[in-house]
């Protein structure tokens, strides 16, 4: 049977990190997050976090970059100049602003970020979006009742992550689960999870030789996929996040194959 | 490492057989082609390349009428396992899960697995190999631990579309045992929970409508006294002296005199008569 290609330590890694965001998310007063939820913005498919009001506490935000890189460190020793370069650069104002291009997944910002200060490319984008995922959470948990279904081609309903997972329940549903926010939204079985479409004969199932709980859903028309799950054979139910991260190798198999995890939007007149 | 119980209900199953299915699917085992057994049951027992079998038993019950019960049978990974116990090679050994599997590579095929067995599952392949020799391997239901391992349940349990079986911490799945049994004990009399003490408890527990004799169960199953007799006092001092291919011959002469099984029937409480 296929194991991970993850190695076991930096999926222990990824443990400790959820584990964590976990604690943050708690500890986290529920009312610092007001959802606004818009029928008609939710139906034009304009996330949940897009038009909630949340109250960042910023000596917080930094307490948890601290933490994080401190959680780092442990694993990477060598990290740790990195980190504490990264503490001194931070003031309130650069954290204000790390948490709107967190959101706007602002990668050429952080890129810039990290070439500026001399660091590695990876640290600052990869630091803000875990010390972002809390609050996403947090509003995920607070609208998660009022979250049946997605608008396809816009992403995760709460937090806007393009779709690429989703699980297997109850007698064979198909549930989209985000690994960023945690949110999870039903879909049609046999539908493309990015463009919404139901052909049988342009959607179609890849399968790998010796996965016997995971499968990737294409579609001929986006091109887009989707990794779904048969997550009633497991024992203990991962998170997604973890689920994600365990089957990266499917990531790889379909992107190698021309699919994209986002899938792309036909041109109409 | 936390230790897992399969959890059987049968009063839940509806013959179909499907666990059966996957688990020649998931572990690669060839068809074995039967004969009619007189009944719609497909093999008369597990065989070392059937794990699992899914067994008719046509009952009359208290009241004269016919009760059709099926039972889900494999290995039942008992936590003092006969078969362990006397294993000469260690092949037998338990894993970190609690059941009880099989290393082929230090398998000779003695068979004492299968003389001592209480419940009959474990049983010998004959494999061939490229020069035309035959050797014989223990085979027996793995609980899919290739599965577990990854996290995931038995290919069985994953099948089934009744709910009949289930997997998780022993913990839970005796309260969820104990829990059905109040619901069924007016319809079933004498239902139960078959999870015997002499072997030290089963990694696979049921929850039986009837009494286990009437599935083909002992009642009071045990490790045999003769392989505790067999493993503690004759094994070490014979391994010293002789090392492990004469061994292999003593055993086999020795284990003729005192285990066989052959032609003594099973007996209620399985283990009384190899003594």
């Amino acid at each position: 049977m296929k194991k991970s290609v993850v190695s076991k330590e930096y999926q222990k890694l990824q443990k400790d990190i959820i584990e964590l965001q976990e604690q943050w998310k708690t500890s986290l007063d529920p009312d610092c997050v007001r959802p606004n939820l818009d029928k008609a913005a939710m139906e034009a498919g304009v996330p949940v976090t897009a038009l909630a009001a949340i109250d960042f506490d910023i000596s917080l935000f930094l307490q948890w970059i601290e933490d994080i890189g401190a959680l780092l460190s442990k694993y990477q020793p060598e990290i740790e100049t990195s980190m504490q370069s990264l503490k001194n650069l931070l003031d309130e104002e650069t954290a204000k602003r790390w948490i709107d291009e967190a959101f706007a997944f602002n990668y050429i910002y952080f890129a810039s970020f990290a070439e500026e200060n001399d660091l590695d490319g990876w640290i600052p984008q990869f630091v803000a979006e875990t010390v972002l995922r809390p609050y996403l959470q947090l509003t995920a948990v607070k609208v998660q009742d009022e979250i049946h279904h997605g608008v396809h081609g816009a992403g995760c309903p709460v937090c806007g992550e393009p779709v690429r997972l989703a699980q297997l329940e109850g007698e064979g549903k198909k549930v989209l689960h985000c690994p960023r926010c945690s949110a999870h939204w039903n879909d049609r079985r046999v539908a493309c999870s990015h463009c919404g479409n139901n052909d049988h004969e342009t959607v179609k199932i890849l399968t790998i030789e010796g996965e016997s709980a995971a499968q990737i859903q294409i579609c001929e028309e986006c091109k887009g996929y989707t990794k779904v799950i048969d997550t009633r054979q497991y024992i203990v139910k991962p998170t997604p996040a973890m689920l994600d991260l365990n089957t990266i190798h499917l990531d790889f198999v379909a992107q190698e194959h021309g699919y994209k995890s986002a899938g792309e939007t036909k041109q109409t007149n | 490492m936390a230790e897992y119980t399969k959890y059987v209900d049968v009063t839940k199953c509806d013959g179909c057989r499907a666990c059966m299915v996957a688990c020649k699917n998931w572990n690669d085992l060839p068809a074995e082609p039967e004969k009619f057994q007189g009944s719609v049951q497909s093999h008369a027992n597990v065989t070392a390349n059937t794990w699992n079998v899914l067994s008719f038993i046509e009952h009359e019950d208290s009241k004269g009428n016919l009760d059709y019960l099926f039972r889900h049978s494999s290995c039942f990974h008992c936590s003092e396992a006969a078969c362990v116990k006397v294993c000469p090679e260690e092949a037998m050994h338990y894993t970190d899960f609690g059941t009880v599997n099989v290393d082929s590579d230090k398998c000779v095929g003695c068979g004492y697995c299968v003389q001592n067995c209480p419940f009959d599952v474990v049983q010998l392949a004959t494999y061939k190999d490229k020069n035309g020799k035959e050797y014989k391997k223990a085979q027996k239901c793995t609980m899919c631990v290739d599965r577990l391992e990854e996290g995931m349940q038995p290919a069985c349990v994953t099948t089934c579309h009744t709910d009949a079986m289930e997997f998780g911490t022993q913990e839970e799945m005796l309260k969820k045992a104990e829990k059905r049994l109040s619901e069924i004990k007016d319809k079933y009399p004498n239902a139960m929970i078959y999870n015997p003490e002499g072997v030290g408890g089963t990694h696979t527990i049921y929850v039986l409508a009837e009494k286990p004799s009437v599935y083909g169960l002992p009642e009071k199953p045990k490790v045999p006294t003769s392989a505790v007799v067999w493993k503690d006092y004759a094994q070490p001092i014979g391994k010293m002296m002789l090392g492990a291919t004469s061994m292999a011959l003593v055993g086999a002469f020795v284990s003729n005199k005192l285990f066989n099984k052959e032609g003594k029937g099973h007996e209620e409480d399985g283990g009384g008569s190899h003594e």
